[in-house]
């Protein structure tokens, strides 16, 4: 096949890939734009901000002045008025008499140098006195520029965080482009190889060199147990769930309790904005749901005590046999109380300017199950059992975009309370002797 | 088919390998003028299919390019080998799926490539069932 120019390359389920070419096209403009508009930024701020400061402070020459009127200068800003001092003085150079209003560089620039408090520039103007001499710096090239005070104001080099970020952002991705435009997509990819076997941070031992595409096992099997040779770890506690529930339905209802006060005092004071109240009262529904869901948690983590899930070897083979053993403290009755073992796949895609998630579970295998029995007091209730993995299983898988994960799930049924879930992750290779298992 | 193509031939055509056997083969290129090749790649690697964006992970890579003063001669047929590794075995699930494939890709003078590819399967892995309900 000979690929010349498209506009669009071949489809791809629902999705049309576009053309490979125009993307380049487009991506390299996009970011020279970038590049072009934060250097364009950089040299207008640099002769805005540093060069008027710069000449003020090392290139303007000391003279006397007297001070003949002052007054706050006003403008209107997007937040209220603003405020900067104005002091007229009145000097000679050279026998030229010159009357001007200034105070510092930014005097000069008719949108500069205001600020929000009316007190604070009060206070610079009551430092000078009418009728009195003072020092003041003018511009040998232009004597009408004259300053009262010489300062650097170095938080004005924040803006430069702007343009500064425009111009790594559009660099970086023009530099990407050009070591990597036209190049195909098989010799990027042994580029990435070579430049990760280089990267110094890398973790050795952890087995990725001699499985490639397999996650890494340092995690999950540096944990040893008591029971059995590897303790797991779960995948989310319960008090980082609970935490993470109660942060959200607090921050939630405390946004919808300032809309209600706000919404409560208009109708008290007989100005009732109803769009605000109704608007209020959804938020406010929303909110108690997110209160009785972060109950739920509650319940379920102070009443349910920690899940402790042993297991023989790590990580799994197909058509290994392992032994489990799992423990789990609280004080609650459980109805049921089982473990599965799962393999689900994890695809992640982007659809338009949105990456989506989905999860599709291939192996649901029970392991264990026990019905009606006391799991908390006076002991924890504790149990052995087999795992048997299936022949020719898939191992574990990870790439950028997909997954192919196992775990153990232990689920358990409360009478009158909610059910719980708790899910750990365990690694899957391939068989030792090549044949994924027997 | 009297257009530019690439052609890819292994060893032992059709069978299963596993991690650490050897695969060989050879390509050969068709109707393409030896002036008209600027440089060649032939690559041993997986990549993703179904739902998930693509991902893709040479494990043997080769180029050869004329500019660099590589002998490549589209009148001979080419050989490759490589000793297959442990992971990523070929899988074909509901939503993702491995393939192993030979990618032989010939760029031409005028920006055109032409490329041939061989899937191959690595392990013995079952497709996916349906998800239980």
């Amino acid at each position: 096949m000979t690929r010349t120019f498209r506009y669009f390359e071949k489809k791809r389920g629902h999705r049309r890939t576009g053309s490979k070419t125009l993307a380049i096209v487009g991506e390299t403009v996009f970011f020279t734009f970038f590049l072009v508009g934060g250097v364009a930024g950089l040299f207008a701020l640099y002769f805005m901000l540093v060069v008027p400061q710069w000449q003020a402070n090392t290139e303007f020459v000391a003279h006397r002045c007297l001070v003949v009127d002052k007054r706050i200068g006003e403008k209107e800003g997007d937040d209220g008025m603003l405020y900067r001092p104005e002091i007229q003085i009145e000097y000679s150079i050279q026998g030229e008499r010159f009357v001007v209003w200034t105070y510092d560089i930014w005097t000069f620039d008719p949108t500069g140098g205001y600020s929000a408090g009316r007190e604070e520039n009060q206070r610079i103007l009551d430092r000078f006195e009418v009728g009195r001499e003072y020092v003041c710096w003018y511009d040998p090239q232009d004597p009408s520029r004259v300053v009262l005070v010489r300062a650097y104001r170095w938080w004005l080099g924040l803006l430069f965080i702007l343009p500064v970020s425009f111009i790594l952002i559009g660099a970086g991705r023009l530099v990407y482009l050009l070591l990597f435009a036209g190049k195909s997509a098989e010799r990027r990819s042994a580029f990435a190889q070579k430049a990760a076997r280089l990267a110094p941070f890398e973790e050795k031992g952890s087995g990725a060199a001699d499985f490639p595409a397999i996650p890494a096992s340092v995690n999950l099997t540096d944990s040893p147990g008591t029971a059995l040779a590897f303790r797991l770890p779960a995948a989310a506690t319960p008090s980082v769930k609970l935490g993470a529930t109660i942060a959200a339905a607090v921050i939630w209802n405390g946004i919808v309790a300032w809309l209600l006060v706000v919404s409560v005092r208009g109708h008290m004071q007989g100005q009732p904005d109803w769009p605000l109240t109704v608007f209020s009262l959804v938020f406010a529904a929303a909110g108690l749901v997110l209160v009785a869901w972060a109950a739920r948690h509650a319940m379920v983590a102070t009443g349910v005590g920690p899940t402790l899930l042993e297991i023989s070897d790590q990580p799994l083979r197909p058509g290994g046999q392992y032994r489990l053993f799992v423990s789990q403290t609280g004080r609650l009755r459980l109805r049921c109380f089982e473990v599965l073992l799962v393999c689900e796949e994890e695809a992640t895609y982007r659809h338009g300017t949105d990456t989506r998630k989905e999860l599709c579970r291939v192996l649901e295998q029970p392991i264990f199950r026990c019905d009606a029995f006391d799991s908390g007091r006076p002991a924890p209730f504790e149990a052995s059992c087999e795992v048997q993995m299936p022949d020719r299983a898939m191992h574990s898988f990870q790439s950028a975009h997909n997954e192919v994960n196992w775990r153990f799930i232990v689920r358990g049924k409360i009478s009158g309370w909610p059910d719980y879930e708790r899910s750990f992750p365990v690694l899957v290779y391939p068989s030792e002797n090549g044949k994924e298992g027997k | 088919m009297t257009g530019p193509r690439i052609v890819i031939r292994l060893d032992e055509n059709g069978r299963i390998y596993q991690p650490g056997d050897k695969l060989a083969g050879e390509y050969r290129m068709m109707a393409i003028d030896r002036d008209d090749i600027k440089a060649l790649e032939v690559s041993v690697l997986w990549f993703t299919e179904g739902k998930g964006d693509e991902d893709l992970a040479v494990h043997d890579f080769r180029r050869l390019s004329a500019e660099d003063g590589d002998w490549i001669d589209p009148r001979r047929p080419g050989r490759f080998s490589t000793t297959l590794p442990n992971s990523p075995l070929s899988y074909d699930g509901r939503i993702v799926k491995v393939r192993w494939c030979v990618r032989v890709r010939a760029f031409l003078k005028r920006g055109r490539e032409v490329v041939g590819q061989r899937l191959f399967r690595l392990g013995d892995v079952p497709a996916a069932k349906a998800p239980p309900t």
